[in-house]
């Protein structure tokens, strides 16, 4: 067992089941989606894109590629929110469905990532 | 890419810091919106993410505005105390630690090489790579620059590869400091390059020499090489290579005494070729007699060789600079001992005398010492560095080798004008006769300061007469030599070398030569017909006028 692995593949598989936790419910309706997992996605996020820097191989820069894309959605998604709470008249429908499909755009960039580590680690042990 | 290792060494270091960052941020800010404060109509209320965040990014920071967005409550205050601990802390050794990465020497070295290889991959022109930088390369990098042919230095040295820096060399001279025995670093500095035209190597150590010729030879066959080699085995190491071109500084300055002890017009040719003018000054004539030389090193023995084969009397004094060093405990030729040494060797009755010995201030003072035995005697010194020019000008010693600059002028000569060094080999073959005969010609056509020039027939060089002879033209060497603005007065120069190819070459070309595309010539000419003879084999019209209806 190589310790390296599972804690970087636990960071990479709770960035994603965080991030779709966030996403998951009605994207309209503010109620379904809570401020504190879009903190926690934007927080793990982080982490596994540290944990990505400095792989070398071509998987890795993939990897890498793409936590950061997950990494600008989800930031986007809680600057749109507070751009929306500070700046402007409050959540409206439109900011709502912002915040909900940025970070919906996110989740499915950290399925790629995902889905790559996983086939790589199948390939590698056979 | 073995050497790009340490980039990702150093990233995959600052991992740590990063996580300490992210983890001690989100903590606090998790924190601070959980715990209720209260508005300043005392309701209470609880911290946005974006508040926690504004908050916590000055705390960590230790920017501190204040507390906001109302006065914190004690148990938000009691929150705080923990955070600023814990962030300012975790903030600190981020950072810090992130900022001695990015000063690591290893790092630094990293993006030098990054950089200097993609200077290398950027060369378009062709270009030289001189492993060394010192007096002699200095003065090679020199010419060459204004020759317009690209310079790529490597040295050990890293402080050497610094002052390189500030010369300002323009066109600018990618530098790297590096083992220059390395192989990696031979390729970094593009020997694979297809416009790499020559590697240089003239350490002192004969030895490295071979090893960097070897390598040289191993990675590319087809790159010229300008080795230095002053020792027999070494050089037949480097014939064995396949090395062409050899640099033995003693070899050079006794084919130069030979020439000039035996065939005058030959000796000035060359000297031409390296610049001087067409004209024997009085002092540079060889006297005719017995000739001395102190010191017998390799310089020694190579100027003996010289001497022998011209049938010139000599004898020579054993001085080894490091040992009379030792045994004198000084640097300075002349006492009452020296003398005698001197008047055994016979200085009284001698012509010339030849102070060959590795150290500049001991030849200086034993041709001082012979001066004043024999006022009349003609002498002559060996320099070994371009550094104190000064002292030898001002001691008024007949001839100064300085093998330095040999070296040097050497190099250059080989690499920029490939068809001059070609010549100056060629003059050694001749007799006298025939350079007195050239030199006669070239006085009376170009007169006393004429300069040389090589041009090569094709669309870059000379474009009207590459097409036409690519056309099916027959055009003879004789019909461009003439006037612009008279075709039937012959333009001043005289071709003196024409390359047919790689290995065919004809010596003074007569008028009759058919030319062809890909040939060069080398031409002595003067400024004007310098320019004509451009403007001739460039321009359409020019050169339908002066080949007139042939």
């Amino acid at each position: 067992m190589n310790t390296e692995k599972v804690i970087s593949g636990f960071f990479f598989i709770l960035a994603m089941t965080i991030n779709f936790g966030f996403v998951y419910g009605d994207p309209a309706n503010l109620e379904y989606h809570s401020g504190y997992e879009l903190f926690a996605a934007i927080v793990i996020n982080l982490i596994a894109t540290v944990l990505k820097l400095g792989d070398k191989t071509q998987l890795g820069s993939v990897l890498l590629a793409t936590s950061l894309v997950a990494d600008i959605q989800l930031i986007a998604s809680a600057t749109v929110w507070a751009f929306a709470v500070y700046v402007m008249q409050g959540m409206n429908l439109e900011s709502t469905v912002a915040v909900v499909s940025l970070a919906a755009g996110a989740f499915i960039a950290n399925i790629v990532s995902v889905t790559l580590f996983i086939g790589d680690t199948l390939k590698s042990k056979r | 890419m073995e050497s790009n290792n340490t980039i990702w060494i150093i990233i995959r270091r600052m991992r740590i810091p990063f996580l300490v960052i992210i983890v001690t941020f989100s903590i606090s800010i998790l924190g601070m919106t959980l715990i209720p404060g209260m508005d300043d109509q005392g309701h209470p209320y609880k911290m946005t993410f974006f508040d926690a965040f504004y908050f916590v990014s000055y705390m960590a920071s230790t920017i501190g505005f204040g507390e906001a967005p109302y006065t914190f409550t004690y148990p938000q205050r009691m929150w705080v105390s923990a955070c600023i601990y814990l962030t300012v802390i975790g903030w600190f050794y981020g950072i810090g630690a992130i900022v001695a990465l990015v000063q690591d020497k290893r790092l630094a070295r990293e993006l030098d090489i990054a950089r200097f290889r993609k200077k290398i991959r950027e060369l378009r022109e062709p270009f030289t790579i001189v492993l060394g930088y010192n007096n002699i390369t200095h003065q090679i990098i020199d010419w060459l620059n204004k020759e317009g042919i690209r310079v790529v230095v490597v040295d050990k040295d890293a402080e050497k590869v610094e002052t390189l820096d500030l010369e300002n060399f323009i066109p600018e001279v990618p530098s790297l400091a590096a083992d220059v025995t390395h192989p990696e670093t031979l390729k970094m500095a593009g020997i694979h390059k297809k416009n790499c035209q020559a590697i240089v190597a003239l350490f002192e150590d004969d030895v490295k020499n071979t090893k960097i010729a070897l390598l040289c030879k191993l990675l590319n066959k087809r790159v010229k090489l300008v080795i230095k080699s002053t020792t027999q085995t070494q050089s037949e190491h480097l014939h064995n290579l396949g090395v062409r071109y050899i640099e033995d500084p003693f070899d050079f300055v006794s084919n130069r005494i030979y020439l000039a002890l035996t065939s005058p017009s030959l000796w000035l040719l060359e000297m031409w070729i390296f610049g001087h003018i067409l004209r024997m000054r009085h002092r540079e004539v060889l006297p005719k007699g017995k000739f001395i030389i102190c010191g017998y090193g390799r310089m020694g023995h190579a100027l003996e060789r010289a001497l022998k084969k011209a049938g010139i009397p000599y004898a020579y004094v054993d001085i080894k600079s490091t040992i009379y060093k030792e045994e004198k405990q000084s640097a300075v030729f002349g006492d009452g001992e020296d003398y005698q040494t001197l008047l055994d060797a016979g200085v009284k009755e001698a012509a010339a005398i030849i102070a060959a010995t590795k150290d500049d201030l001991i030849n200086l003072t034993i041709l001082a010492t012979a001066r004043k035995i024999n006022p009349e005697i003609y002498t002559i010194g060996r320099e070994n560095t371009l550094d104190d020019l000064s002292i030898f000008k001002s001691a008024r010693i007949n001839r100064v080798y300085i093998l330095e600059r040999i070296l040097a002028e050497f190099t250059y000569l080989f690499i920029a004008r490939p068809l001059a060094y070609r010549f100056v080999r060629l003059l050694h073959s001749r007799d006298e006769n025939w350079g007195r005969a050239l030199v006669d010609r070239m006085h009376s056509t170009l007169g006393e300061n004429p300069l040389h020039f090589e041009i090569t027939i094709d669309e870059e060089h000379a474009y009207a007469l590459s097409r036409e002879l690519a056309a099916g033209r027959k055009i003879r060497l004789g019909a461009l030599c003439r006037s612009r603005a008279d075709r039937s007065r012959q333009l001043p120069l005289i071709v003196l070398l024409l390359q047919k190819n790689e290995n065919e070459l004809e010596l003074l070309p007569d008028d009759e030569f058919p030319l062809k595309n890909g040939m060069k010539l080398l031409i002595a000419a003067i400024d004007e017909s310098k320019n004509d003879f451009e403007y001739i084999v460039n321009n359409y019209y020019e050169l339908e006028y002066v080949i007139g209806e042939e």
